[in-house]
């Protein structure tokens, strides 16, 4: 594999836009950004067509370990090199990427303000991003992992809404103390052991941590990967982030930064820290239900359209969570369909806001209403994309969400008295869904007009560009609500692999004859009679 | 092996197809694109293609009676120990079911021609009754518990779309929102059962799990859980007591899509109940609650009814109520009698909402206080609901007579307190219908019904090809199962039914109608009338309890999140800040010092360091 000949697919990937965004100040434009954006337009369709070359010419979706491998010596006293490769986890949410910023960049359309800069961020963002799905040295993935930072803050700085300021300071405020972690835990594991230090995945993953370390370094990248993602306590700079963004960076935000946080947990705490994760797991699973739950209901109370999407993603993020924690291919499976289809569906629902905020220039839900009757294709588009959001079946949120449902309810490795306790509550978070993006949709496009609203600002029906865009993402997202196996196929070995892993751990750490929380039975022997005894264990004891 | 089978059958996966590709032929009207036809091409597309279900459908039946049933299957998901299989069953039941779904669904497109003659978003409406159709063929045909879960989740959605139809509309606002929900907690609450079934099972077949059950070795109360999630969809969709809250308010839809919902949807939501039956038998709670909810929605919605001034409304509530009987009936394992039940009722109350809709679609009124003496303008109209009402009760031998008679034979000795039940629905309904039979066709006319003409050809036709329909009722029973002769029923059954029919009757043609006495003098009269006529108070006790439950914890839980959980980050930040501002004002200047503070910085963070990687 990785043989010098090879055209290297990913690092192009990378590098392609990045360099695209140096030369955009060379870019000869009248000053209103109409050919910097067919620039950009250019720029990240051609990253994507390269990405899906990547997928299409170098990748074998049977093969469950890295791929596509580049290496060059970087500075090797430090043992640091360029070295990226894609696998089961990173390729589909490559794929995400650059399909996601192609579409921002469509989305972006409108902006006319400081056009140049704008989308020299946008298409670093892109480099960045993938680079941090590519890399396979912790080090460099914190690079990148920071170097994503920069464009979103400038991003929500500039062109955010009124309280820009104060949402750019939290975010970056947020992340970079969460990425405090990961470079304490990347030198931590790099150093540990002695020797030449070497942040490779693969050494680390080779090298024997112990189980207390293991522990420590977990409990921190959770908390850095659980302010991405986000996880519940972490979560307050998520709608002030996303209330504040325009468009194009809400779809980012919501369609590929969300992803970071959950590709993080399973390339770093499942796949380098299995030990931990065998006892962290409940945890994770409470916490995504807590997630459901806390942000659905947090979100009906929204009166603003912007934050009550954003909480909804927060919502959908349990589900991750849950699949990450349960322990099963199935339900890890789910939780990575999970990732990509709510990029696909939280791409489309705020792409929606941005759109619809262009007509009524108001995002509060009380100033809305009727608005159905002048807008039908708007109507139209945000019914489907909320049925997708709310997992309707046919379309790939549902296929996610009852993976992730089906993969925990027959994990082995709950007691059943803890499984049905768990998924009766992400059930009511399922119901809750609905309860408030249908309400939404009825206070928005439902009744009478809203003189008020009509009065001041002229509400003009859907254009091309704007179908265009929610049709690229519909596409996918009714194909694998159709024949998820489109998706899923993509990373089944590399999931496989991670969840045997994971087991061998969880049998080497919680040994079968301990009646703790965590068990080795099969689910029958859970509802014989006798075994009422043993209840589940809600935080797994830090310390044998 | 597949080729062995005949064409129509291995192409048999196509019926529930016919109806969705319906929606795709639409698509170009709906969104606009061929504006110079007008809508009209979409409605003669989707009728044509439910001719073709139809048609391929006969065909299927005559191979089907001839070689015996057939299952298809074929592989949809496979992932790790998930598999998905879409699996079709062609039994001469569920054949019949689906002549029963796309003849009915014919006849309403017809209808809908005529009665949606100049709706604006025409191919809009046929996109959607395509789509409706293309589930309940699905449902109808299924035979894999996921499949079915899927299809019925394509049911939910489609009434919220048909419900909200116009949507501009007050009263529809909240309409197609509540039919959503009520109807997605049933479902989430079926596709728990199907996640535990997939666990425990590992199976989705239906064949399948039966098999199953008999090894099952659960526990009483994952079963009893089991059989509440499994039944919650079905009563979701037929509108049991406590999930019928929807009903009255989807009823501002379209009057088509009332004819197919009250008679088709619901047989399709009792079909899948039937499907479960033998899973039920997990879970004696669950029969238990099927019993009490059906008896309750039975007697209780034939109350409602009465009380109900909406001519839609009035003849929903009913629905519910026979839906009620047949749930009944499926719990106490009288399989061919749900099903006998099921039919009758489904093409007389197709025929009176046909005939409803006639009306209102002449006068522009559901109001039954403002209608009145149509009889003598729409003959046809008039001589529908007629037979739609008597094949809806056991007056005279048409098909609900024989089911209702073949169910207080089989229940009579072993639970009289359930056949009286059944008759007093019957009674009930009965008083109801000549309630509103006298209310609209007879009396003296009104400002809205004075110059009322007959319905138009298009509604006309199916009309009266229903009307015969319901008219040989009884002889195609006969033919589906073989309905014994009237001696065969002791004379006591007979005796009780007639005379059930016969007090309905006479109370509701005694019971006066004037609109001055409308409103009783006494006041308990009005507390019951208030009480019938806001069905129990049920969206208030809900508005009240659950909605204003989740309606707090959402406002309790959003100010915790933003004074709580973000008040924290916000004071952390301000007093970083105001520390960064103090620190400014320490500069002294003094190099020793700055070495110092990095010394012990470095230091203490080595240190911690240290420990962290001992």
């Amino acid at each position: 594999m990785g043989s010098a000949t090879v055209f290297p697919w990913l690092s192009v990937s990378i590098l392609l836009p990045i360099a695209a965004a140096l030369l955009i100040p060379f870019i000869p434009d009248q000053g209103d950004g109409k050919t910097i954006r067919w620039y950009a337009l250019g720029v990240a369709l051609i990253t994507f067509l390269v990405t899906a070359g990547a997928y299409l010419n170098g990748y074998d979706p049977s093969v469950a370990g890295l791929q596509l491998i580049e290496r060059v010596e970087w500075v090797p006293d430090l043992g640091l090199a360029w070295s990226v490769g894609a696998d089961g986890l990173s390729m589909p949410l490559i794929l995400l990427t650059s399909f996601i910023t192609a579409l921002a960049v469509l989305a972006a359309w409108p902006v006319t303000f400081k056009p140049r800069l704008f989308y020299f961020l946008i298409l670093a963002m892109d480099g960045g991003q993938i680079a941090v799905f590519a890399v396979q040295d912790m080090l460099l993935f914190f690079l990148s992992w920071e170097l994503e930072l920069l464009p979103v803050y400038l991003l929500l700085a500039i062109w955010g809404a009124k309280k820009r300021q104060y949402a750019a300071t939290k975010f970056i405020l947020y992340t970079a103390g969460g990425s405090v972690f990961i470079l304490l835990a990347a030198l931590a594991m790099g150093f540990q052991g002695g020797g030449t230090p070497s942040f490779e995945y693969t050494t680390l993953a080779a090298k024997e941590f112990g189980t207390r370390f293991q522990l420590l370094a977990y409990a921190g990248l959770l908390i850095a990967f659980g302010v991405k993602l986000p996880i519940v306590p972490l979560h307050t700079w998520l709608p002030d982030a996303h209330g504040e963004a325009t468009a194009p960076v809400h779809m980012l935000l919501a369609g590929i930064l969300l992803k970071m946080g959950g590709y993080a947990l399973l390339r770093f705490n499942v796949q380098l820290l299995p030990d931990a994760h065998a006892q962290f797991a409940p945890l994770l699973v409470v916490l995504g239900v807590v997630n459901i739950i806390y942000a659905a209901l947090t979100s009906f109370a929204q009166r603003n359209l912007k934050r009550k999407i954003a909480y909804s993603s927060i919502s959908h993020m349990g589900f991750v969570l849950i699949g990450i924690g349960s322990f099963s291919a199935l339900g890890t499976s789910g939780a990575m369909l999970q990732m990509v289809s709510h990029g696909l569906i939280g791409a489309s629902l705020f792409f929606l806001v941005g759109a619809t905020y262009d007509r009524t220039h108001t995002l509060q839900l009380d100033e809305m209403g009727g608005v159905g009757q002048k807008m039908r294709k708007m109507f139209a588009l945000w019914t489907v994309c909320s049925l997708a959001s709310l997992a309707l079946p046919g379309m790939s949120g549902f296929v996610s969400e009852l993976m992730v449902f089906v993969g925990f309810v027959t994990s082995e490795a709950y007691s059943l008295s803890f499984r049905i306790v768990m998924a009766a509550l992400a059930a009511v978070g399922v119901i809750l869904t609905p309860i408030y993006l249908l309400s939404m949709l009825r206070e928005i496009f439902f009744g009478k007009e809203n003189t008020e609203l009509v009065s001041h600002t002229k509400l003009v029906d859907a254009e091309p560009r704007e179908i265009y865009v929610i049709s690229c993402l519909l596409v996918p997202i009714i194909g694998i609500g159709l024949y998820p196996r489109l998706m899923t196929d993509s990373y089944r070995a590399s999931i496989e692999a991670l969840v045997q892993r994971e087991e061998a751990s969880m049998a080497r750490m919680i040994p079968a004859g301990r009646q703790g929380l965590i068990r080795q039975n099969p689910p029958l022997a859970w509802i014989s009679p006798g075994l009422e005894a043993q209840r589940p264990l809600l935080v797994a004891p830090l310390l044998p | 092996m597949p080729t062995a089978l005949p064409l129509p059958v291995q192409l048999a996966w196509l019926i529930p197809i016919y109806g969705f590709l319906g929606v795709g032929l639409s698509l170009p009207w709906a969104c606009g694109w061929f504006r110079l036809t007008g809508p009209r091409p979409a409605a003669y597309l989707n009728i044509l293609v439910t001719m073709l279900a139809f048609l391929h459908g006969s065909l299927l039946m005559v191979i089907v009676l001839r070689d015996g049933s057939y299952s298809l299957s074929h592989d949809w998901f496979q992932t790790a120990d998930l598999q998905l299989r879409l699996s079709f069953e062609l039994s001469p039941t569920s054949l019949a079911s689906l002549e029963l779904v796309t003849g009915l669904s014919l006849l309403a497109q017809v209808f809908a021609l005529g009665y949606l003659d100049k709706e604006w978003s025409l191919a809009r409406f046929y996109a959607l009754v395509g789509f409706f159709e293309g589930a309940m063929a699905g449902v109808v045909l299924s035979s894999s518990l996921f499949l079915t879960y899927f299809l019925l989740e394509m049911l939910t959605l489609s009434t919220y779309l048909l419900v909200g139809f116009w949507y501009a509309q007050p009263l529809v606002v909240t309409a197609a929102r509540d039919a959503f929900l009520t109807k997605r907690v049933g479902d989430v609450l079926l596709l728990m059962g199907v996640v535990a079934l997939s666990a425990w099972a590992g199976v989705m077949t239906f064949e399948d799990l039966y098999s199953w059950v008999p090894q099952a070795g659960l526990s009483p109360l994952a079963g009893n859980l089991l059989g509440l999630g499994l039944i919650a969809g079905p009563l979701g969709k037929c509108a049991q007591f406590p999930m019928h809250l929807w009903l009255d308010e989807a009823m501002e839809g379209p009057n088509p899509a009332s004819i197919l919902r009250n008679s088709v949807v619901v047989t399709c939501g009792a079909l899948v109940l039937l499907r479960l039956m033998p899973i039920l038998q997990l879970s004696p709670l669950s029969l238990a609650v099927l019993v009490a909810l059906g008896s309750i929605t039975a007697v209780g919605g034939s109350l409602v009814a009465i009380a109900q001034a909406d001519i839609k409304r009035t003849l929903s509530y009913t629905t519910s109520a026979y839906m009620g009987l047949v749930f009944v009936a499926i719990a106490l394992q009288l399989p061919a009698i749900a099903l006998l039940l099921l039919f009758a009722h489904a093409v007389a109350k197709a025929l009176l909402f046909m005939s409803v809709g006639s009306v209102i679609a002449t006068t522009n009124c559901q109001d039954l206080s403002e209608l009145g003496g149509m009889g003598s303008r729409m003959p046809a109209t008039t001589l529908a609901f007629l037979v739609g009402g008597a094949g809806c009760t056991a007056l005279v031998p048409l098909g609900c007579f024989w089911a209702f008679a073949l169910t207080v034979e089989a229940l009579g000795r072993t639970a009289p307190a359930l056949a009286a039940i059944v008759l007093i629905t019957n009674s009930l309904t009965l008083v109801n219908l000549t309630r509103v039979f006298r209310l609209v066709f007879l009396g003296p006319s009104q400002p809205k019904t004075r110059r009322a003409p007959e319905a138009n050809w298009s509604m006309a036709v199916p009309m009266v090809a229903l009307t015969v329909l319901v008219l040989v009722t009884p002889w195609i029973m006969a033919r589906i199962d073989p309905v014994p002769g009237l001696a065969s029923f002791s004379p006591q059954v007979l005796g009780w039914l007639i005379l059930s029919s016969v007090l309905g009757l006479v109370i509701g043609s005694r019971i006066p109608l004037h609109k001055a006495w409308s409103r009783p003098i006494q006041s308990y009269w009005r507390v019951v009338q208030d009480l019938l006529a806001f069905d129990f108070y049920t969206d208030r006790i809900y508005r009240v309890t659950i909605v204003a439950l989740v309606a707090n914890l959402a406002m309790a839980i959003d100010w915790f999140d933003r004074r709580v959980v973000d008040g924290l980050v916000n004071r952390l930040g301000r007093l970083s800040l105001a520390s960064a501002e103090g620190l400014r004002l320490g500069v002294s200047g003094q190099m020793q010092t700055y070495v110092l503070t990095g010394v012990v910085a470095i230091v203490l963070l080595l240190t911690s360091m240290s420990w962290l990687v001992r």
